[in-house]
């Protein structure tokens, strides 16, 4: 069991701490904070997310920029822990509508009324927003999103892990709406991370998709849903090893290496016409995680080539090609380039007529940086950048620079072809139409091009 | 409805008044009988907070009848107010049937009361010697069905409650994990891992190999999309996955490319990625996953790197038909000419030497271009080792080594060591001038010159070889080395067993027994000694009476000393309120009353049932009452503390009380040399504090699996280096009758293993193990009936045979 939850600011201040058991120490906190600031154990310079300070164990999760932290001094499962912290901050995120430090600060009353209910000695109750509605009263006090950094269409996404918060929209699920009427809508969000390795040569050495689908429902009621589909679905590669997946590309059908549901969903007739069916709880939640290492189009192609160019020189070329439909975009891509250790300038050469592009080369860690605002689909872009040394290479300058990695945002592409064939509502009225908002978002994992 | 609530939350740390205990005890009562549940239920809650004895009692009833209430979320939160009830008041819990209570609600028709009822008895099973909660096949089954309406928590609750369940038969095994399988599809991460934890301890008992074919075929799927959750959760799933794969190596034997690295993984999953990745490497996969380590190599990350390059190396060690491959990759890194690239793979190419003996010599020119780029002593080291053991290949070998020499003085032990040995070995095979020289130099250097005692002595018998016996130098020096084998990070059995028992929990994480880091620290023991407890915090808890009265009441600075010896971690404080149990024999005196003012203690360090008590008789022959008696332990070489409080009850002027305290190992360990002493104080409500020192026997320690058969024992005692054995001579002892002395010395753990004849002499084979599984291999020598007895011990531990040497002497004398 759970001796206490705490809540730090990045800054390492207490924004919320509510102590379970009182058998760990009141300055826990600060101990917890020091030493994961000042980690340096194995040979790491990153703590890890699990570890014992004399004989207190501390768990912790980065939500959005904030430490959730729990303590406890038996041999609990680790797991059931950091899912927790996840789950608690996604709760205050439903109640809320934002997460951050201001709104905690200003909502304080309702987010230790939450911390009560969820969980009672340091046992878990209950993290779902649904249940916890019918205990927790407190109406929050919502901040204003507005005078938030003003994050692109997709920037929302951007915030790194992979069951991101705050998917779809920023307001409450709780809290009534100024005209005093709520809106009748639900989210559906696709959403998959991409993970591929590109050989020196170009050819794919690992390809992944985690995807995950995200679900978060306004209707009144809570009426039965049901999520349909493609038909060529299946689930299992029944049974062949990692290594004979790309036999199965010919096909074109969808095979996910494995999934897992949430508890609500049911899965009556998901052999017959591959639909899900669910009750959604209110707030936000995970449908539906899955995985798939079958072969798929890669977004992007990257073209990376280092060459010498003289004694202490070298130039750089990278090309990116986008590999989808011209009636896509893709946004926010950032493509990264560790450079040899003894490089000390480097200057860029874009395209001719290139418009919302950003060229850096960071001195600190050596690296270079190219930011593309938006890529349409089927253009191919090129960066050139000439490198001066401040010593000779080893004669081997691809070695010790690389590999290229990218990050990006394609909105309304998924790279795995499952598709949301409908989202049907039960409920009987003719009048009775909420909005429905399905919505597909690709982003990079891990997206490496070695040299 | 929060009337309760204000009132505690709000309630000022200073001891309670009459007047407010009586306004609490009322609105709790009312509160209780509300006619909303919500309300019924924050009265429940509440009152298991308010930790004063006298409130307790009076909540009993109303406690009593939320257990019983209509709505299951009064029921569900009265479910964990026994638990509540019984860290205050473990005896006020069952004397008023809460436990029975609570047994019945494991039949609740709502799931998330069945949840609560077996958090709570599996907490209070925890924190009792006594049979509670066990689970019987009914339960079993009873809880194998509630697991499927509970919620995700709840079924987290039930499967870790259910592990501890011993399944009778292979069937019945195949059973429960037919009903446990369906929850590896679950969204969530811990209802996972506990669901494996569950199936892979019944697997054990399942006999059929197709049976548990299918189980791993099954449960690889759930593991691997363990690693696309956050990276938090990952690094809990590969430290799980890591001791996972060390049983059962074919569960991910073909999933290796899922464990290949990110390029945005945190280091922490990295390094974890890598181990495991050793772990899958195969003849099959070993190109892919030398490419990739390849890869790594070249990353920004130093440890990250050195990790990779150190990887490479380990698995040339695993496997032989590999080694070729991974040398060439390692000859490619060194061409970069990454400084901590070439020191990390000559560290590692030494390694592949000592494994594959008169192999791969081929490279060492090419190592030895890097040999003015070494500037880390292991590297350093690693180097001259090779140039010493090939010197006979190695043209120039003499004046690589002398290039060393000029700076000896100032090179780390390490390297020093290597240096001497290197020479020596030069000199031998090539037994010229030049070489004569140097190892005039060296020797001068490592024995005059120097204060570093192992330097000195490996000088000295090397010395002393050379002049007397050449040819029995070449003999020792130049000898075959055994093979070594990669076991780093290998798991030793006997832990792996252990820890494959807690999957899924911390000591998996950790890679460590929970007793070893799990410390028991009572509530309100906690407190007494937390000297800057704020003023006016806000916990909803008030200090016990009995607690807040003593440390005011006796002396002040008897609890301050009491502070100063024992430091401030493993604040084992605890205080005594419960009825002794007497025990035996008669124990020696370590307090007389006229050190203690008329308090008498007598204590020992005992082994009862594969636990290790410390027996105390407490003789009262003041003329007062003495009560509130606490014990601590200082920091010691066995780690050892209180496992639990000590209970003595009130001790009227001339009685006596003997009690039994439970005791843990490895909780406060000193550092330094191993040594017997153990510093005790123990005080009570009347007395200041007292110290006394005890001697700690090693054979309390001796655990019950210490037995070994003839053939390990051989083999444990060949593999062991001829530096780990001690003998010490005892000529004051005697022998009588080797039946009496074997069965006396075998009910202390010491196992009699086999008998030989010596001359007139009768050789004994004995071993004994320590926790954490250190072996100790015994040898006694002695004529029957005669004085004298010669006892060899072999062990990794060799540190600790003085100590051994104190304990066999008490049992063969005594």
């Amino acid at each position: 069991m759970i001796s206490q939850l705490f809540v730090l600011s990045q800054r390492g201040d207490n924004i919320v701490f509510r102590d379970y058991r009182g058998e760990v120490q009141k300055g826990s906190a600060e101990i917890f904070f020091r030493k994961v600031k000042f980690w340096k154990e194995d040979g790491q310079e990153e703590a890890p997310p699990v570890f014992n300070v004399d004989g207190v164990n501390y768990f912790h999760v980065k939500v959005v920029g904030l430490l959730f932290v729990a303590t406890t001094r038996v041999n609990i499962a680790p797991s059931l822990v950091l899912e927790l912290l996840q789950r608690i901050a996604r709760v205050i995120k439903d109640y809320l509508g934002i997460l951050n430090e201001d709104s905690l600060r200003k909502n304080f009353v309702l987010v230790y009324e939450l911390l009560d209910e969820v969980i009672d000695f340091g046992y878990v109750q209950t993290t779902s927003t649904e249940m916890l509605k019918s205990y927790v009263f407190n109406e929050p006090i919502v901040v204003d999103a507005a005078r938030l950094q003003s994050l692109g269409p997709a920037g929302i996404f951007m915030q790194g892990t992979k069951r991101m918060p705050g998917t779809a929209v920023t307001k409450s699920v709780v809290a009534t709406e100024p005209g005093g009427r709520r809106r009748e809508e639900i989210f559906v969000d696709i959403i998959e991370k991409i993970s591929i390795t590109f050989s020196s040569s170009g050819y794919i050495l690992t390809s992944e998709i985690d995807g995950t689908i995200q679900m978060k429902s306004y209707l009144t009621g809570n009426p039965e849903i049901r999520l349909a589909f493609n038909d060529d679905l299946s689930i299992g590669r029944g049974g062949g090893s990692a290594y004979d997946y790309r036999s199965s590309s010919g096909s074109g059908a969808v095979i996910l290496d494995d999934c897992n549901f949430h508890q609500s969903v049911r899965l009556d007739s998901f052999d017959m016409d591959k639909t899900l069916s669910l009750i959604p709880p209110d707030g936000e939640f995970t449908v539906m995680n899955y995985r798939l290492t079958q072969e798929f189009k890669p977004p992007f192609r990257i073209n990376p080539l280092i060459e010498e160019a003289g004694a202490l020189k070298a130039e750089v070329i990278i090309k990116v090609r986008a590999e989808f439909s011209s009636s896509i975009t893709a946004n926010t891509i950032m493509v990264m380039m560790p450079l040899p250790k003894y490089t000390t300038r480097a200057s860029f050469e874009l395209e001719p007529g290139a418009l919302g592009q950003t060229t850096d080369f960071k001195e600190a860690n050596k690296r270079l940086e190219w930011g593309l605002k938006k890529i349409v689909g089927g253009s191919e872009h090129t960066l050139r950048a000439k490198l001066t040394f401040s010593q000779e290479s080893h004669g081997n300058i691809t070695k010790e620079s690389g590999p290229v990695s990218m990050t990006f945002t394609i909105p309304m592409y998924n790279a795995s072809k499952l598709q949301v064939k409908y989202l049907q509502i039960a409920k009987k009225s003719g009048t009775y139409n909420p909005y429905r908002w399905v919505r597909y978002v690709t982003q990079a994992n891990s997206y490496v091009a070695r040299i | 409805m929060a009337q309760v609530a204000h009132d505690i939350d709000q309630v000022s740390p200073r001891p309670a008044t009459r007047l407010a205990q009586d306004k609490r005890k009322d609105a709790v009562k009312k509160d209780s009988q509300d006619p909303n549940p919500l309300i019924r239920a924050l009265a429940v809650r509440t009152m298991g907070c308010i930790r004063v004895d006298k409130i307790t009692e009076y909540l009993c009833d109303p406690l009593q009848r939320c257990l019983k209430d209509d709505d299951p979320y009064v029921r569900k939160t009265a479910a964990i107010c026994v638990a509540k009830l019984y860290d205050i008041n473990a005896e006020l819990v069952e004397d008023r049937g809460f436990l029975e209570s609570l047994k019945d609600l494991i039949s609740d028709n709502n799931p998330m009361v069945v949840a609560n009822a077996v958090a709570a008895l599996a907490e209070i099973q925890e924190n009792s010697t006594r049979p509670i909660f066990e689970i019987t096949s009914h339960t079993l089954s009873k809880l194998l069905t509630a697991l499927n309406e509970c919620t995700e928590w709840g079924q987290v609750f039930i499967l870790d409650a259910l592990s501890r369940y011993k399944a009778p038969d292979a069937r019945e095994a195949e059973n429960i994990v037919e009903r446990v399988t369906p929850r590896l599809q679950h969204a969530n991460c811990a209802v996972v891992l506990s669901a494996v934890k569950m199936i892979l301890q019944q697997m054990e008992l399942i006999t059929s190999t197709d049976v548990v074919r299918n189980l791993c075929k099954k449960m690889a799927p759930p593991l691997v999309t363990l690693l696309s959750a956050e990276p938090e959760i990952q690094y809990v799933a590969l430290r799980n996955i890591n001791l996972i794969v060390q049983r059962r190596p074919t569960i991910l034997a073909h999933e290796i490319k899922v464990f290949f690295c990110k390029y945005n993984d945190p280091i922490y999953v990295k390094m974890e990625k890598l181990e495991i990745m050793i772990k899958l490497a195969s003849d099959r996969n070993i190109d892919q996953v030398l490419l990739e380590f390849k890869e790594y190599a070249t990353e920004v990350d130093v440890d990250f790197v050195r990790k990779a390059v150190r990887a490479i190396g380990r698995c040339a060690i695993k496997l032989e038909r590999a080694a070729e491959r991974c040398i060439s990759v390692l000859l490619e890194l060194i061409k970069i000419k990454v400084n901590y690239v070439v020191q990390e793979a000559i560290i590692v190419i030494k390694d592949i030497f000592r494994r594959y003996p008169n192999t791969y010599e081929s490279i060492i020119a090419t190592l030895c271009e890097s040999l003015d780029t070494l500037d880390e002593p292991e590297a350093k080291a690693s180097m001259i080792w090779i140039i010493g053991e090939y010197a006979e290949r190695i043209d120039n070998a003499d004046e690589l080594l002398e290039s060393f020499l000029e700076s000896f003085p100032e090179e780390p032990a390490q390297v020093q060591l290597q240096l001497l040995t290197a020479t020596v070995k030069l000199f031998l095979k090539k037994p010229t001038e030049g070489p004569q020289q140097m190892i005039q130099v060296v020797l001068n250097n490592a024995t005059v010159e120097t204060d570093n005692p192992d330097l000195r002595d490996r000088a000295y018998i090397y010395w002393r070889l050379l002049s007397t016996d050449p040819e029995a130098a070449k003999d020792v020096v130049l000898a075959e080395k055994p093979v070594i084998s990669d076991d780093s990070n290998q798991i030793d059995p006997s832990l792996l067993d252990e820890l494959l028992a807690n999957i899924a929990t911390l000591s998996s994480v950790y890679h460590k027994p929970p007793e070893a880091f799990v410390t028991r620290v009572k509530a309100t023991a906690q407190r007494t000694e937390d000297d800057d407890y704020p003023e006016g915090s806000e916990t909803g808890y008030s200090e016990s009476p009995s607690h807040a009265a003593e440390g005011s009441a006796s002396s002040p600075t008897s609890s301050n000393l009491l502070g100063d010896l024992i430091g401030l971690d493993n604040n084992a404080i605890v205080p005594v309120d419960q009825p002794a149990s007497p025990t035996g024999p008669p124990l020696p005196v370590v307090l007389p009353a006229s050190t203690g003012q008329g308090l008498q203690i007598s204590a020992q360090l005992a082994r009862q049932d594969g636990q290790i008590f410390y027996s105390l008789l407490f003789e009262n022959n003041t003329q007062i009452a003495l009560d509130g008696f606490l014990i601590q332990f200082n920091k010691n070489t066995f780690g050892l503390a209180a496992a639990g409080p000590l209970t003595v009850p009130q001790l009227q002027p001339g009685t006596s009380a003997a009690t039994l305290l439970p005791m843990v190992m490895f909780q406060n360990l000193s550092q330094g040399p191993p040594s017997s002493l153990l510093q005790v104080a123990v005080k009570n409500s009347q007395q200041p504090v007292w110290y006394f020192n005890d001697k700690i026997s090693l054979h309390v320690f001796f655990t019950e699996d210490g037995r070994m058969e003839r053939g390990s024992f051989l083999e444990t005692w060949r593999s062991l280096p001829d530096s780990n054995e001690v003998s010490k001579e005892f000529p004051g002892i005697v022998v009588n009758n080797a039946e009496a002395a074997i069965e006396r010395l075998g009910a202390s753990n010491i196992f009699f293993i086999a008998k030989r004849k010596h001359a007139n002499q009768d050789v004994f084979y004995f071993s004994a193990k320590l926790p954490r599984g250190i072996p100790f291999l015994i040898e006694l020598t002695t004529a029957v009936g005669t004085l004298g007895v010669k006892c060899a011990i072999k062990t990794p531990g060799a540190e600790m045979a003085p100590l051994f040497f104190e304990a066999i002497e008490t049992l063969l004398a005594g």
